[in-house]
């Protein structure tokens, strides 16, 4: 029974906002010219939701995956939902917050769309910019971890850079990056592949040095080679820390791709920000910051499916 | 299969007791094939060393370890090891671990056909493609001891393999091993501390005083398999070992110089 009700609220609440924003009159009057104009489109999106949640709820009876995944969901949902409730009631029908600074969900919507085609390229020269800085990052971090984490000598010289570098934010290079890079892409995607640079050396090289001596023992008496060694014993073995590394590198990696997007790349989701920004288009600039979350959670989710995958043998994983 | 051990020194430079640890002194032996020898002495009497030399991790000081008559240079499929913590790769699969062993030693050609009758032997059968954190401690040991049979070493060295264990997994354990090795025939070199274990399995049992190590007394075991833990002989012959172990301890020395 009270499973039942929870799993109902999501659907409620989407039926509240859609009646609120159907019938609870608007803060001011619109004329059909002015861009803003409340549409249908937040309607739509919301009837949708309904359908969805409407479905789900009919499922749960006859799909147990289904009702496991409702009740686990469910008050999470109807938390944003409830904030999606509060928000346009604040915005478009009260205007308690201070308008046209905060644009209601419905204009963003529509912003999004009126943009859209901006808005992909944006969103691909910023996703290609991610992945090219990432990438190399990566590369280089496991190569100096694995190599750090095999000789003390490197370690040596490796630690130090890394603890002077990790102190400082990243970003405070940009600068003179900028200046001194041939090409704007080419300098942000140095900047990423060195914020990406540090947490993975450092995670990395932690697993390799976490690996019981006896490991690489036993491999040896199997007559693994000393390529072999690194390939199929040393990164295997210190995954679950390279995966460390790749979390917390993302993170810094999509830092340093806005901040490097907001001061100087003339392309991407931070420089299409601040062109809305300075033309005072403001549910243009919540859109981009929309498609900015819903990018970066989708690039930490796909992450995180690939880390799961990876680290299927790990106790306590999955 | 020969393996001879001949004159070998073994010392360390030791920078916390400021100066040389002496952990073998002038150790000779002589294996045969298909021998049990085990090797019983007090922590710290240089087993796990001797063993990590025959296996080619460490390198004597003095001296030189032969087998089949030429000078260990490095490790060898030929020479496996056993050790008291299982060493199964976290990442494979039980059958993936013995799978990379034998790909990794390039017998897999060869022996490819009998990772499931050996899996089989020590009743894994249905766990080959379970991970080792999902095995008891007993079943990954099990695990680790097929492996490194599957390459068919001409010697297994075990390094206190069933150490970690509780005292009715071991008792089971140390029946797998014999029959393994009667099934077999190759050479096991076994390090234990315990007494009772020694007797149970060997053909021969190697004494050792610590610091330095030395052999004390080599003993012959004719008793039969499967041995009866609690016959006359059984119980003299583990009393004598104790008696040789305490003797063993009243001779510790200075190590350090």
């Amino acid at each position: 029974m009270k499973n039942r009700v929870v799993h109902a609220l999501p659907l409620i609440v989407s039926v509240l906002i859609l009646l609120q924003y159907l019938f609870v009159p608007n803060f001011r009057k619109f004329t059909p010219l002015d861009q803003n104009a409340p549409t249908d489109l937040f309607a739509w999106v919301m009837a949708f939701f309904i359908l969805v949640f409407f479905l789900w709820n009919i499922l749960v009876s006859f799909w147990s995956a289904a009702e496991k995944k409702l009740r686990l969901r469910a008050p999470i949902y109807t938390a944003a939902l409830v904030l999606l409730l509060l928000y346009d009631w604040a915005t478009l029908k009260s205007g308690i917050l201070p308008q046209p600074f905060v644009p209601w969900p419905d204009a963003i919507l529509n912003a999004i769309i009126r943009d859209r085609e901006i808005l992909v390229s944006a969103v691909t020269h910023s996703l290609r910019l991610l992945f090219t800085g990432y990438s190399i990052g990566v590369a280089a971090g496991i190569i100096t971890g694995v190599t750090a984490g095999w000789s003390k000598s490197i370690r040596y010289w490796v630690q130090s850079v890394v603890k002077v570098l990790s102190s400082i934010p990243p970003v405070t290079w940009l600068p003179i990056i900028l200046v001194l890079a041939s090409s704007l892409f080419g300098g942000a995607v140095f900047l990423i592949a060195l914020a990406v640079w540090c947490p993975v050396t450092s995670t990395t090289m932690n697993g390799v040095l976490s690996v019981p001596k006896s490991t690489f023992e036993a491999a040896k008496t199997f007559g693994v080679t000393s390529i072999g060694m690194i390939f199929k014993v040393a990164l295997p073995a210190s995954s679950p820390f390279i995966f460390q590394g790749l979390t917390q590198g993302m993170s810094v990696a999509c830092t340093a791709l806005l901040i490097a997007e907001l001061m100087g790349v003339e392309a991407g989701l931070g420089w299409y920000i601040n062109q809305q920004r300075g033309w005072a288009e403001f549910a243009g600039m919540y859109g981009a910051i929309v498609i900015i979350c819903v990018t970066f959670l989708v690039v930490n989710a796909v992450l995180n499916i690939i880390r799961r995958r990876v680290l299927h043998w790990k106790e306590g994983e999955v | 299969m020969s393996l001879e051990i001949k004159n070998i020194n073994k010392t360390f430079t030791r920078t916390d007791l400021r100066g040389v640890l002496c952990a073998i002194e002038d150790l000779s032996l002589r294996i045969e094939a298909g021998e049990f020898v085990s090797i019983i002495g007090a922590s710290g009497c240089g087993k796990s060393t001797l063993l990590r030399m025959i296996a080619g991790l460490d390198f004597p000081t003095k001296g030189e370890v032969l087998f089949n008559r030429e000078p260990v240079r490095g490790t060898s499929p030929n020479r496996g090891l056993v050790f008291q913590d299982h060493t199964l790769f976290p990442w494979m699969t039980i059958r993936g671990n013995i799978v990379f062993a034998l790909k990794s030693s390039k017998r897999y050609d060869l022996y490819s056909d009998t990772i499931d009758t050996l899996i089989e032997t020590v009743g894994l059968t249905a766990f080959s493609n379970s991970y080792p954190h999902q095995l008891s401690g007993g079943m990954r040991q099990r695990a680790a001891l097929i492996r490194s049979l599957a390459v068919r070493p001409d010697v297994l060295l075990l390094d206190e393999p069933l150490g970690s264990l509780d005292s009715f997994t071991r008792m089971t354990l140390q029946d797998e091993i014999i029959r393994l090795w009667q099934a077999r025939s190759n050479t096991m070199i076994m390090i234990t501390h315990d007494v009772d274990e020694a007797v149970y399995l060997s053909n021969r049992i190697v004494v050792m005083s610590p610091r330095p190590g030395r052999i004390v007394e080599i003993v012959d075991v004719p008793m039969h398999y499967p041995r009866n833990r609690a016959t006359p002989d059984f119980v003299n012959l583990r009393t004598h070992l104790l008696k040789r172990l305490d003797f063993a301890s009243e001779v510790e020395q200075e190590y350090y110089l």
